[in-house]
């Protein structure tokens, strides 16, 4: 035996006392951290890297700041992408109390999510509530001091600043997950909080056009033509019926699906004709005639009544979708058919206009029909976005998180919007669901831009750019 | 010498020109499913150089910012401007710009290569390979921008920019207290044009020619016979007068035309429908027009009801500007007054 048998190198009852002087000391001189682990969402293999993390559990320990008279590194500096805060800080941890109070957690969790728990890890975060910042891990030092009666009590953290991507900081502690509420790329979506139904009036009139049919569908009507129909009669009161072709597209067919009329016309008294104008791009000998063919024929109602045209007296608010128009019916009699209808929205979220596919027969000049607009998806918004819960649109499916919600102006602020070639925005009108809250508001508009930091100048180089550049070759990188 | 005053903004534009290209790229990350996109985010673009302390008072309006910085981040900045001898045009060739019926004399532009650096930094590497692999194709080595170079003259020019190399930089080796920064550093040429000072030029637009044509063999003594005179026709109606309307939709065969009332038009009158030029041969009755169509070699179309027609007259030929699509009015007068013209007085004598 090498060492002297009459003494002790330290025994484990010397080795606790000193633990416990430790972990004491500590919990006086110390300072209350945060331990947030990195729990793993998407590993990319080969390139060895996680792309996806995510942190989501709090635990507090004690730590004593070892460079006690300010953070160390280079400070605040300016660098070619902004300025970076190089601050630094060491931190000594109790290596007992990590494993009685953080080790034993980690252990029990997803081992897909969590790879090592036996220790603290590189890449952790300490939230530092002095100065409300969040350190990254990016050094564990386990032999300083260097085995004292043979055991090592401390580990020693040097932590950098947080370098932020798009991480999750959901730790359910709102002073810490608050601290990169205005930090990423955030989206702004607008919100409306009351959607409101359009309304509209049918005009009954007579000497309309009663049917058309489209004897021929044509093809290469890429782009809709104009319906020609001839005009009314010269009288007093009498209308043209105005009507526009609805193209449909098949195995590479382009061809007039239907004729929708805008306005059926009073007081026709024969048969109009009807022409399909397709529209020419270009002039001279290089001009190009887009569609041909389209041929239809109509008949004309000159005794019995019929909706010629609706008026819109409220475009409505919220709609995502065309809504559906119901026209009530005729007083019963021979031959009465009640008239049809279609609504068209704009990008707004409003009913613009309500295109005639039928105008029925037998209504009462005097008593017009009820028009009846379907409501949009949301009549009243209600409820109140929480931080950091996830919302869903509900026709999307997009799923992304509240950074922020403002309800006086129905701004939501939100972050990780998980937008897809095949999906890549929110719909105008759909509802977003909060997950957690259950509010439900209506989307007004999406800017897919982030407004709010500082740094990006994306907006402000393409505004400029509109200016100058001539982009009728388009811009190869997308249009912006 | 030096010192007329003058400022295009050429190197401003050039740099706006080339931030664009980069202002819309976008990463994504997946979800542990390797599959559902849970974020997309647009890479932020600024321009590199930055007064300190406005990068302080707007960067870190927040002292206690609570991270170090987020990435990704692309910035960009100029880092040279060199003379480009391979493009050399002649020093004194001038060329002529118009601005509606005033000319501009303007000496050829020199050729200037600005350098540029694109820096992308990011935290992971496939991000950098992301952001990398949506720039690399379009440069072969070059990509043309077309910017407006000069607005005064309207003067576009054709700008390639020119990927010269790639660095990359990833220091993931050494000890674990420096941090692995991942760094890209593009190195881009914009080949642009410097223009000097664009002076006023005293000669006008021409808008009409006039040869006044002698025969005889004597210079002296030979007397002018013809006078032939060349003037901008108008293809297309620039004052708006809306004449009449059609009352009917007409067809590509139809020849007889609807209109209002045709005492507001004369047999000869030029008349425009939608882009078709019509020639008005006869008036059979007082609502309908007999015309030529597709007049001027202008494409026959069919016209809706209620389609505006507009009369082609002096008027609109003395509203004719440069780069618009004009004939020719053309007239010869025969002359036998033996006097010559003046063409500093304007007038005969």
């Amino acid at each position: 035996m090498a060492l002297n048998p009459f003494f002790l190198q330290g025994s484990s009852g010397e080795q606790r006392l000193v633990q416990s002087l430790i972990n004491e000391q500590l919990r006086m001189y110390g300072v209350e951290v945060i331990y947030i682990p990195r729990k793993f969402v998407n590993k990319k293999t080969i390139i060895q890297e996680i792309q996806s993390s995510r942190f989501d559990d709090n635990f507090a320990i004690e730590a004593y700041l070892n460079t006690y008279d300010g953070y160390g590194g280079s400070g605040d500096i300016l660098t070619k992408f902004g300025v970076s805060i190089r601050d630094e800080v060491t931190l000594t941890i109790s290596k007992e109390r990590f494993e009685d109070f953080i080790g034993i957690f980690l252990n029990g969790m997803d081992s897909s999510e969590i790879e090592l728990s036996t220790r603290p890890r590189e890449g952790d975060l300490i939230y530092f509530p002095l100065g409300q910042r969040l350190f990254e891990v990016k050094f564990v030092e386990h032999e300083q001091p260097f085995y004292q009666l043979g055991k090592l009590y401390v580990y020693e953290l040097k932590c950098e600043l947080f370098e932020y991507e798009d991480e999750v900081l959901d730790t359910n502690i709102d002073e810490v997950d608050r601290e990169l509420e205005d930090i990423g790329f955030i989206t702004t979506l607008s919100m409306i909080g009351a959607g409101r139904t359009a309304s509209a009036a049918a005009i009954v009139r007579t000497g309309y056009v009663r049917q058309l049919f489209l004897n021929n569908d044509g093809y290469e009507y890429v782009r809709a033509p104009q319906v020609a129909i001839g005009t009314a009669p010269t009288g007093i009161g009498n209308t043209d019926a105005r009507a526009i072709a609805i193209t449909t597209s098949k195995g590479g067919v382009s061809s007039v699906q239907k004729i929708l009329f805008s306005n059926a016309g009073i007081g026709y008294s024969t048969i109009p004709s009807i022409n399909f104008v397709s529209q020419v791009i270009g002039s001279g000998s290089t001009a190009i005639t887009i569609g041909t063919g389209a041929a239809a024929t109509c008949s004309i109602e000159t005794q019995g009544y019929g909706v010629i045209s609706i008026s819109i007296n409220d475009g409505g608010v919220g709609y995502s979708t065309n809504p559906i128009v119901t026209i009530s019916g005729p007083s019963v009699g021979i031959g009465t058919s009640t008239a049809r209808a279609e609504s068209r929205i704009n990008s707004s979220g409003i009913v613009t206009s309500i295109l005639i596919s039928d105008p029925g027969f037998g209504y009462d000049i005097n008593n017009p029909p009820v028009i009846t607009i379907s409501n949009p998806e949301t009549i009243t918004g209600v409820g109140t976005y929480r931080f950091n819960e996830i919302v869903i649109g509900q026709r999307s499916g997009l799923r992304a998180r509240v950074k922020s919600w403002d309800s006086d102006d129905g701004t939501l602020k939100v972050s990780f919007v998980g937008a897809s070639s095949t999906q890549p925005y929110f719909y105008p009108g759909e509802t977003i669901t909060g997950q957690e809250s259950g509010a439900i508001f209506s989307v007004k508009s999406y800017n897919q831009n982030d407004i709010y930091d500082k740094y990006s100048q994306n907006d402000e180089i393409e505004e400029e750019a509109d200016l100058i550049l001539d982009f009728s070759e388009s811009n190869p990188f997308g249009t912006y | 010498m030096l010192g007329t005053y003058y400022y295009h903004e050429i190197i401003r534009k050039t740099i706006i020109g080339f931030g664009t290209l980069f202002n819309q790229i976008n990463i994504k990350h997946q979800g542990s499913d390797d599959t559902t996109t849970i974020s997309d985010i647009r890479v932020p673009l600024a321009y590199g150089p930055v007064q300190k302390f406005l990068a302080r008072i707007r960067q870190q309006a927040d002292l206690n910012k609570p991270v170090q910085i987020s990435l990704p981040r692309m910035s960009f900045e100029m880092t040279s401007i060199q003379y480009d001898a391979t493009r050399k045009a002649s020093l004194t060739q001038t060329f002529k710009a118009s601005t509606g019926n005033n000319l501009k004399k303007v000496y050829l532009p020199v050729p200037y290569n600005i350098g540029f650096d694109l820096n992308i930094m990011v935290k992971l590497n496939d991000d950098g390979l992301q952001i990398i692999e949506q720039i690399l194709p379009y440069f072969q080595p070059a990509f043309n921008i077309t910017v407006n170079l000069v607005d005064s003259i309207g003067e576009k020019r054709d700008i390639p920019i020119v990927l010269e190399s790639i660095n990359f930089q990833d220091d993931y080796e050494g000890d674990f207290s420096t941090r692995r920064v991942l760094l890209y550093t593009l190195r881009f040429t914009a080949k642009t044009y410097l223009f000097g000072p664009i002076a006023e030029s005293s000669e006008g637009l021409i808008k009409k020619v006039q040869v006044d044509t002698y025969t005889g063999d004597s210079v002296r003594s030979s007397t002018r016979e013809m006078r032939y005179v060349v003037t901008p026709r108008a293809k297309k109606d620039y004052n708006n007068d809306d004449t009449s309307v059609l009352t009917d939709t007409i067809s590509t065969t139809q020849v007889l035309i609807p209109v209002v009332s045709s005492a507001s038009f004369n047999i000869g009158d030029r008349i425009i429908v939608d882009s078709e030029i019509m020639y008005v041969k006869e008036k059979p009755n007082a609502t309908q027009l007999y015309v030529e169509r597709g007049y001027e070699n202008t494409s026959i179309t069919e016209h809706l009801v209620n389609a505006s027609i507009d009369k082609l007259t002096a008027a609109d030929d003395l509203l004719v500007e440069p780069d618009d699509d004009f004939g020719f009015n053309e007239s010869f007068t025969f002359l036998s007054d033996s006097k010559d013209y003046s063409p500093t007085r304007k007038i005969d004598f």
